[in-house]
């Protein structure tokens, strides 16, 4: 469990989770480029919402709708936690 | 005068097109419906509208998503209406803020205008217009609301939209890229574009304009692409805080449901269940009722047209073409009609529920073990109505890879052509059972799909860890009209080409049967042209099916023009032999079949290259004649293998002569396939250690 105040990346955390966008790292330029026009720009709020059965890909709620990102494209999203 | 109609996937784009044209296109609740621009004219106007595959940014991703851009940049467009969908307005307003960068007019039709009070959300559409700087209305695609101001929106509104978006550092840099830029239109898009650093623009770069790029990343401590993402969506934030007010709403109806449907135990039993009774019921249950009924009446008719026809004294042979060729091929086709239209009902249902989306997720991860994404079920289960779509469908797959894959693998989904043969053989040699043995079918094709998944991935495609991102849309109560207008639609085109490709080939095969190569007419069937042809292919087939049988043979080899064929042409081969009978009655040239030779004869016919159709979908989403050629060879022989060694070990189980010898060789060969299944290629050791290995293009 992270805690609030605590930066990893999005893939860490658990349902229910809030977390602030810090910034994308730079590993492929293609699903980065995708991440941000999806909404995941620096001070989003995204929230944790479901988990798929197999424990990935997981789902995120963030400006008013779910996006479902599997958890190796999660691990290029840093954070900090907010609840 | 050209309309462009671009908004995000699943935003209710086609539903809009439908309602302005008054034509019918496909529409359903997941991202991707729409894989191809389509267009039509607005109902009472002259104004030709093109209906384009969701986007959510003029930056694509997939294929389907690049014809949208193409389309917007060659074909200049003099309006565009950007549809967005009001409960996610702020994903779908990013998409507006580069639409408005272009040269062109643009209207926003604010959809689902109606659920917006359901779900306690007011929008000041005068202020948004008035920040936006272009005209707004609202709309309901669904009910039908708000059209007639769209339309008259289209003929009056005229002006440019330039809205200002960005801090007063990129705002500049953009003026001054501006003037650097001589003739093209769309001169402030293209400006951002290259401050961006789009590869599409690239070859308008200037050692000026990188100067300014190296100079604002340095000040932004990020690259541009990032800086400009994160200042439109700053932009919309604050416009959102100004015009929109929403009461907080923790829990929607569709979490309540994904608890139980995407729950960790029993979601993946509930989509077992679910896929398990559509095909149980559209093949079995429904099947039973319904094929007799029906082939009993056209038996009928033809019968009444026999004695007609000879009332009237007509000559033997057109007595024959049209009650033994025509009647009998198509007729054997039509009989199954019930059960498609099941079958589409259900696959249609699912389409518009939102649980495709579902699907895929609940997948995803056991899919990219066997080298394909959660993504590749969709294709999968279109491709169980017919594999065409399905294999079109494969767009919304981003990964070239899996997405080749995906293709390749869709035929091996039983197809509504294909369940003729399933309902007629499980029906005739299990009874009670068809439909069981129906559903395992089903059930074979997919162990089939994971087993050529994982041989090409050790074989074919490189080992790659591939991406997952994808909205998931909520849940929506099918409406009926548009689902009943769906199935109509597939099951008009299914009675067409039994019109049409069925009817033409029905008579060919007729004449084929009818005739010597001395063109003797009222010869024995065996001396006929066919027969010949099917003679000399028979050996081919007979590990398959056990006997030398040119009827087999011929009937096998028309399944390339339609998988019904197999059927047509098996019901007038019989028909024409001596005895005349139906297929599998005693005396029936079909009458060696048993119930093993029939499964083998079946899944041969199943998993073997598909129809002349599905094989030009598929060449014309391989890009590459070579590839699908190597694809269909695949499958063809894979297909051989698989029924030969179903007949092989079944009918010495059905003889009883199944011994020790036979349970050694099923061994050797279960030992083999793993081998090549577990097999691993050597990793190279300087990846093992590397950070980016996973998204290391090499």
């Amino acid at each position: 469990m992270k805690y609030i105040g605590e930066i990893c990346n999005l893939s860490e955390l658990e349902v229910g989770q809030v977390a602030k966008v810090i910034t994308l790292t730079q590993i492929n330029r293609k699903i980065r480029r995708h991440l941000l026009d999806m909404g995941i720009t620096k001070d989003a709020e995204v929230t944790i919402k479901k988990i798929a059965p197999m424990g990935d890909p997981i789902s995120i709620l963030l400006r008013d709708y779910e996006l479902c990102i599997c958890k190796e494209d999660l691990k290029n999203i840093i954070v900090e936690v907010i609840k | 005068m050209k309309i462009a109609l671009i908004g995000n996937p699943n935003s209710g784009k086609t539903t809009l097109f439908n309602l302005l044209t008054g034509l019918n296109a496909k529409i359903g609740n997941w991202p991707g419906v729409t894989i191809e621009k389509k267009s039509g004219v607005i109902k009472n106007t002259n104004y030709e509208i093109t209906d384009l595959p969701g986007i959510y940014s003029l930056s694509p991703y997939s294929i389907e998503e690049e014809i949208s851009r193409k389309y917007v940049f060659d074909e200049n467009p003099d309006v565009i209406i950007n549809i967005i969908d009001a409960t996610a307005l702020e994903r779908s307003l990013y998409l507006t803020t580069q639409l408005l960068e272009l040269d062109c007019r643009v209207i926003v039709a604010l959809n689902m205008a109606d659920v917006l009070q359901k779900k306690g959300i007011k929008i000041n559409i005068q202020k948004l217009e008035e920040i936006l700087c272009t005209k707004i209305i609202k709309i309901s695609a669904l009910r039908g609301a708000g059209i007639k101001e769209l339309i008259n929106n289209i003929k009056i509104y005229n002006t440019f939209n330039k809205s200002h978006i960005y801090d007063s550092k990129i705002e500049n840099s953009i003026n001054k890229i501006q003037d650097i830029l001589q003739i093209p239109p769309n001169k402030r898009f293209i400006s951002v574009k290259l401050l961006e650093k789009d590869e599409r623009f690239m070859n308008l770069e200037t050692k000026e304009i990188d100067k300014i790029r190296i100079e604002l990343e340095k000040y932004y401590e990020t690259d541009l692409e990032e800086t400009i993402a994160i200042q439109r969506y700053k932009f919309i934030e604050k416009l959102k805080k100004e015009t929109v007010i929403k009461k907080i709403k923790t829990k929607t109806f569709s979490d309540k449901l994904d608890t139980v449907l995407l729950n960790k135990w029993f979601g993946i039993p509930i989509f077992i269940i679910i896929m398990f009774f559509i095909y149980y019921f559209s093949v079995g249950v429904i099947g039973n009722y319904t094929v007799d009924l029906i082939s009993s009446f056209i038996e009928k008719i033809s019968e009444y047209t026999k004695f007609l026809l000879k009332n009237i004294n007509t000559s033997d042979w057109l007595i024959s073409l049209i009650i033994d060729g025509i009647m009998t091929g198509v007729g054997s086709v039509l009989s199954f009609i019930p059960q498609l239209i099941i079958l589409f009902f259900c696959i249609s249902i699912l389409e518009a529920t939102g649980y495709m989306s579902r699907i895929s997720l609940l997948l995803d991860k056991i899919f990219k073990k066997i080298g394909l994404s959660g993504k590749s079920l969709i294709p999968f289960i279109i491709g169980s109505g017919c594999s065409v779509p399905g294999i079109m469908g494969t767009r919304i797959i981003e990964n070239q890879e899996e997405r080749e894959k995906t293709v390749i693998l869709t035929p091996f989904i039983p197809c509504t052509a294909k369940l003729p043969m399933i309902a007629l053989f499980s029906g005739y040699f299990f009874g009670k059972n068809s439909g069981l043995i129906s559903v395992s079918l089903y059930f074979l094709s997919i162990l089939i799909i994971i087993f050529s998944a994982i041989l090409m991935k050790k074989i074919v495609y490189k080992d790659t860890n591939n991406t997952y991102i994808a909205e998931l849309p909520e849940y929506k109560l099918p409406n009926i009209k548009y689902v009943l207008r769906d199935v109509w639609d597939k099951v008009i085109s299914f009675i067409k080409r039994a019109g049409t490709i069925i009817l033409i080939c029905s008579i060919i095969i007729w004449f084929l049967l009818s005739f010597s190569f001395k063109l003797e007419y009222g010869i024995n069937i065996n001396n006929s042209i066919l027969a010949h042809i099917g003679k000399s292919m028979s050996w081919i087939f007979y590990p398959v099916i056990g006997i030398n049988s040119w009827e087999a043979t011929v009937s096998i080899i028309q399944g390339l023009v339609a998988k019904e064929q197999v059927i047509s042409s098996m019901s007038v081969i019989s028909g024409l032999s001596e005895g005349g009978t139906k297929i599998f009655e005693i005396g029936s040239v079909f009458n060696f079949f048993t119930p093993v030779s029939g499964c083998s004869f079946m899944v041969f016919n199943l998993f073997s290259a598909p129809c002349f159709g599905a094989i030009a979908a598929m060449d014309k989403e391989l890009f590459n004649s070579k590839k699908t050629i190597k694809a269909i060879t695949f499958q063809t022989i894979l297909a051989w293998f698989i029924s030969a060694f179903i007949y092989q070990i079944g009918s010495r189980i059905e003889k009883g002569i199944f011994n020790i010898t036979d349970i050694l060789m099923i061994s050797i060969i279960l030992v083999i396939l793993s081998k090549i299944l577990l097999y691993k290629k050597e990793e190279k050791s300087e990846c093992r250690y590397c950070p980016y290995a996973n998204s290391c293009v090499r």
